[in-house]
């Protein structure tokens, strides 16, 4: 893993986290852990998910996704009580900060050139 | 609205969404998981009511479905828990059986030799038995493509009735709402410029397709007045038949020009209906004659719902006393005698079945040995796993863990041969369908999924049956004790009761097969040894059918510039024609009247009208007076009366009218209406079936017969025998050239004509023969199995009696006995089973008893041949192994 900053260069095949891109779900679930700051438990991820994006999400969804994103080593989990029930806390390891980085730098390669106003015309039909 | 505040419990989750997400969660997450969809389901009934929350739960479950799933197989199949749940790991028991098929599938990979043989051994039962399934089917299972199926029943004497006595029934036959007549009307059909093609039809009365409860495609049924005289000639098409012509709707309402006459075609059958069997692929309605005496009308009549067709005694006494009131019977066409009914299935399907059920017995018999040979080499497996059993189960491993072991390894050769099974399924279905004696339903067979599906639900059960052996063993062994026995592998080498009775199991299923196909070897050969009187061998038949509405003296014309036609081909030693050939079944009956014998009023004898040339084609013997020669001057219409007939007679004619005089001379009557005089007397001939009584019979010389029908039969003797199949393209060119309004019916040999006549058997014969050599060849690997690992197992035993100066030879022969006595028991096993199977082939048996000792003697000594060929390979290894090799191995 490179530690140069990946859109500092114009490399074209940048050397980035092999998780990169992370899938749309595995970003949100991810950037939820992150913003949840030390709660990340699968209801709070869910409702964060379903705040920001305003989209009914499935539960065992989110609950598989936690679960395969720990199995990746993208995050890791222990055991806690929080309100009185066992709850596993997740939080981003290394691996899966730099996983959403990369994933959001591919994505603004990607975007890069693209007209917004004339995507938001394009839109507004 | 109720409103949820935080310190009351959230309101209860409805139970079964709560029952099936907990069913697909992990353990370790359950509650965790449940807590939160409790939360938000609480939140959402005080927020949105109850009907809101619920339509989310729900929504969850099915949405969640999937991943919930994916999670739990991929935790199963990584391994993976994370180190938060090292206390309370997650997965449900799904986990346990994919280690197990990790692990089967390791060991099957590790030992290919195994897993091959198993496979390839249970696929050819499980191939067999679901072509069979898929040929037989639409025989045995399938329902009718008639709606009154259930309703509708076949009248006895079936080919016998004539339209003068259906006419004199028609509308109040007691106890049937209505009933049909019909009889096989194949027509010619011209198409444009083509050549004349036959077209296997039915002629029958206007109420077939009511009674049926058939419905058409397009356009209608036959109707009331369809079948009246003067009628306007009608047909119904199959929907095969009508793909042909252009498969156009505007089809209804046409022309078609069959028989040399145009047909309005009224209706299309639809797709699958087939009556009485799938060749027939045309219904015309027959214009009935009210004094049509040709006796070969089937009828079938439909009852009322809930009336079963057997129970109809009192009716059919009715029936009879109507008939015997207006007709006068001989007495072997006495329709007021054994009058009964036959529910229609038995009536079309009920004589393909004995065939087909001894053939699906012998599969399922080769199914039933792949499976005890499986077990027999899955049990050698556990035996040789017994050091790792035992150690598995010291840690702790419970007998309910290992035997899922063994049913998970089961399963995966179970779907390993399930695939090859179908493979050959696939493969072998179309031979089946030819080589099965079931006609015209062997050229329909179709091959779909079921047959797959077939394959499945079989390997599923073989599988059941394979691990049951060594689960027994399983449960029943001490498993500790094999802890104590590995140390010392070799020297006890008892055990293995189960390994025996199976390879005995194996052996006796075999012998059925074996004994199965003996008895038909032996019925066919008996049948083969019947001399029909003619000859077989270097003759060729045409079957050719003209249009209807041509006169007997124009027929006779083409026929005979068709025989000329044909005697000039190259190779052709001479032909003749004939309206019905021997071997083909009886029919075709006259009465006879003899005079002084008055007792023989109200008989009939066989007619048969043939050329001068078909006597000598056939090789019919003359035994007393004449041939027909110059002399016998042929029939004008001028003769009507006065004109005697000449005719030859056979031989039971002779013995059973005129015993006691010289037959030559004398004048009967009865039949063409003209006296005829015997001029010569032919040995008998196979007239009707090949097995049937010698029966009296008259043959009249075709230009002296005031009609020649529309059918014939020409005979075509060959210089060479050989060369009676390489005439017959020639000689349908010829008839094509000569006779462009005839249709060739069938080109076949005598010889073929013969092999049909020896009927189902022979067919049966084959394919039952084949399946033995199959049962033969598993039950050797069987055999061969058990005997190798026996003799590995004492190898040991064997080196130190060796070095203490045994001879090698008798290690050998020590051995070979052991699998021979496996095989003797199994033998005497198969004996008595073999006696009830043989029951099933009864009606297959021609000549030989259902116990037959040659026949049992045959199977027996082929499988004590190839069981003691199988046991003395590894016997030969072993003895001819160095002890001082065995010796130093431990």
């Amino acid at each position: 893993m490179s530690g140069r900053h990946p859109s500092a260069t114009r490399d074209p095949l940048p050397a980035g986290s092999p998780h990169a891109p992370l899938g749309v779900l595995e970003e949100q679930v991810v950037v939820a852990v992150l913003r949840a700051r030390g709660d990340a438990f699968g209801m709070e991820v869910r409702r964060e998910i379903e705040r920001a994006t305003g989209r009914e999400l499935a539960v065992g969804a989110v609950y598989a996704t936690l679960d395969r994103l720990e199995a990746k080593g993208l995050l890791v989990s222990t055991r806690a009580t929080v309100d009185g029930a066992s709850r596993r806390l997740f939080a981003v390891t290394p691996d899966g900060a730099r996983a959403l980085a990369d994933t959001r730098t591919m994505r603004e390669r990607l975007w890069h050139g693209v007209d917004l106003a004339r995507l938001h015309a394009l839109a507004a039909g | 609205m109720p409103i949820v505040s935080p310190g009351t419990p959230p309101a209860p989750v409805p139970r079964l969404a709560a029952a099936l997400l907990r069913l697909l969660l992990p353990r370790a997450e359950r509650d965790e998981v449940l807590a939160d969809v409790r939360a938000e389901y609480a939140g959402r009934l005080g927020r949105d009511g109850a009907a809101s929350a619920r339509r989310w739960l729900w929504r969850q479950v099915v949405a969640s479905a999937p991943a919930l799933l994916g999670w739990s197989w991929r935790r199963a199949w990584t391994g993976f828990e994370p180190p938060a749940n090292a206390y309370s790991p997650g997965g449900p028991m799904l986990r346990s059986w994919i280690a197990d098929a990790r692990y089967a599938a390791r060991r099957l990979v590790a030992r290919p030799g195994y897993a091959l043989v198993a496979v390839l051994t249970l696929a050819l039962g499980i191939g067999g038995v679901a072509a069979i399934y898929g040929v037989a089917r639409p025989v045995l299972l399938d329902p009718l493509p008639y709606a009154h199926a259930r309703e509708v029943g076949s009248f006895w004497m079936p080919f016998s009735w004539t339209e003068q006595e259906f006419l004199h029934l028609r509308g109040r036959i007691p106890g049937f709402r209505q009933v049909a007549a019909y009889t096989s009307g194949d027509v010619t059909l011209r198409d444009g410029d083509a050549p004349a093609r036959l077209v296997p039809g039915l002629s029958t009365s206007a109420e077939l397709f009511e009674v049926l409860g058939a419905t058409p495609l397009l356009g209608r049924g036959l109707r009331p007045g369809d079948d009246a005289q003067g009628a306007e000639p009608v047909v119904v098409l199959g929907y095969g038949l009508w793909q042909e012509l252009g498969g156009e709707p505007s089809i209804v309402g046409s022309r078609l020009r069959l028989d040399g006459a145009e047909r309005t075609v009224v209706g299309v059958m639809p797709r699958g209906f087939w009556f009485p069997d799938p060749a027939v692929r045309l219904w015309a309605a027959r214009p009935l004659d009210p004094e049509g005496q040709n006796g070969s009308y089937s009828l079938v009549g439909r009852v009322a719902p809930g009336v079963d067709v057997r129970r109809l005694e009192p009716q059919l006494r009715q029936l009879t006393a109507m008939l015997d009131e207006r007709f006068d019977y001989p007495a072997d066409w006495d329709k007021t005698r054994d009058a009964a009914v036959t529910p229609l299935r038995e009536a079309l399907l009920g004589r393909l079945h004995p065939g087909l059920i001894a053939t699906l017995g012998a599969m399922a018999l080769i199914l039933l040995i792949a499976c005890a040979n499986v077990a027999a080499l899955m049990l050698g497996q556990v035996e040789g796993r017994s050091a790792e059993l035992a150690v598995r189960s010291a840690l702790g491993a419970d007998r309910r863990r290992l035997t899922q072991q063994l049913v998970v390894e089961a399963l995966l050769l179970g779907v390993g041969a399930a695939a090859a099974g179908a493979v050959l399924a696939a493969v072998g279905f179309r031979v089946l369908a030819r080589a099965l004696p079931i006609g015209a339903w062997g050229e329909s067979a179709r091959f779909d999924w079921t047959l797959f599906a077939a394959a499945l639900a079989v390997a599923v059960v073989a599988v059941l049956l394979v691990v049951l052996a060594p689960s027994v063993s399983l449960w029943r062994g001490d498993l500790r004790a094999g802890l104590g026995g590995a140390r010392t592998a070799g020297i006890q080498g008892r055990g293995g009761r189960m390994e025996r009775g199976l390879v005995v199991a194996q052996v006796a299923l075999a012998m059925l097969v074996a004994s199965g196909a003996a008895l038909l070897v032996r019925s066919v050969r008996n049948l083969y040894a019947i001399d029909p009187g003619i000859r077989t061998e270097g003759v060729a038949v045409v079957d050719v059918a003209g249009d209807r509405d041509v006169p007997s003296a124009e027929r006779r014309r083409t026929l005979a510039a068709l025989l000329a036609a044909i005697d000039a081909l190259p190779g052709v030693r001479g032909s003749g024609a004939a309206l019905k050939l021997p071997l083909r079944g009886g029919g075709n009956s006259f009465d006879v009247r003899v005079p002084g014998r008055p007792d023989v009023e109200h008989t009939t004898t066989f007619f048969r009208v043939a050329t001068p040339g078909y006597f000598e084609a056939l090789g019919m013997t003359l035994r007393d007076g004449r041939m027909f020669d110059a002399s016998d001057r042929p029939y004008t219409p001028a003769d009507s009366v006065g004109f005697t007939m000449s005719i030859l007679v056979n031989q039971t004619f002779v013995r059973r009218y005129l015993p006691d005089r010289n037959p030559i001379g004398v004048v009967v009557e009865g039949g063409f209406g003209a006296p005829q005089r015997i001029v010569g007397v032919l040995a008998d001939v196979a007239e009707g079936g090949l097995t049937d009584e010698p029966t009296p019979a008259r043959y009249y010389l075709a230009s002296q017969a005031p009609w020649w029908g529309s059918t014939a039969s020409l005979v075509i003797r060959t210089a060479r025998a050989e060369d009676a199949e390489g005439v017959l393209d020639a000689a349908r060119a010829v008839v094509q050239r000569v006779a462009p309004d005839y249709a060739v019916q069938e080109a076949t040999t005598m010889r073929r004509v013969l092999d049909r006549a020896v009927g189902p058997a022979r067919q049966i014969m084959a394919l039952l023969s084949l399946l033995a050599g199959l049962a033969l060849v598993l039950g050797a690997v069987g055999i061969y199995g058990v005997v190798a690992h026996f003799a590995l197992r004492r190898r040991r035993d064997w080196a130190v009696r060796v070095a203490l100066g045994l001879r090698p030879a008798r290690v050998v022969g020590s051995i070979v006995a052991q699998g021979a006595a496996l095989v003797g028991v199994g033998i005497v096993a198969g004996v008595v089973g073999s006696a009830a199977l043989a029951r099933l082939l009864a009606s297959l048996l021609f000549g030989v008893g259902a116990v037959d000792p040659p026949a049992l003697a045959a199977a027996a000594g082929a499988l004590l041949v190839v069981g003691v060929a199988a046991a003395l390979v590894p016997a030969w290894r072993t003895g001819a192994t160095n002890p001082a090799v065995v010796l130093r191995e431990q």
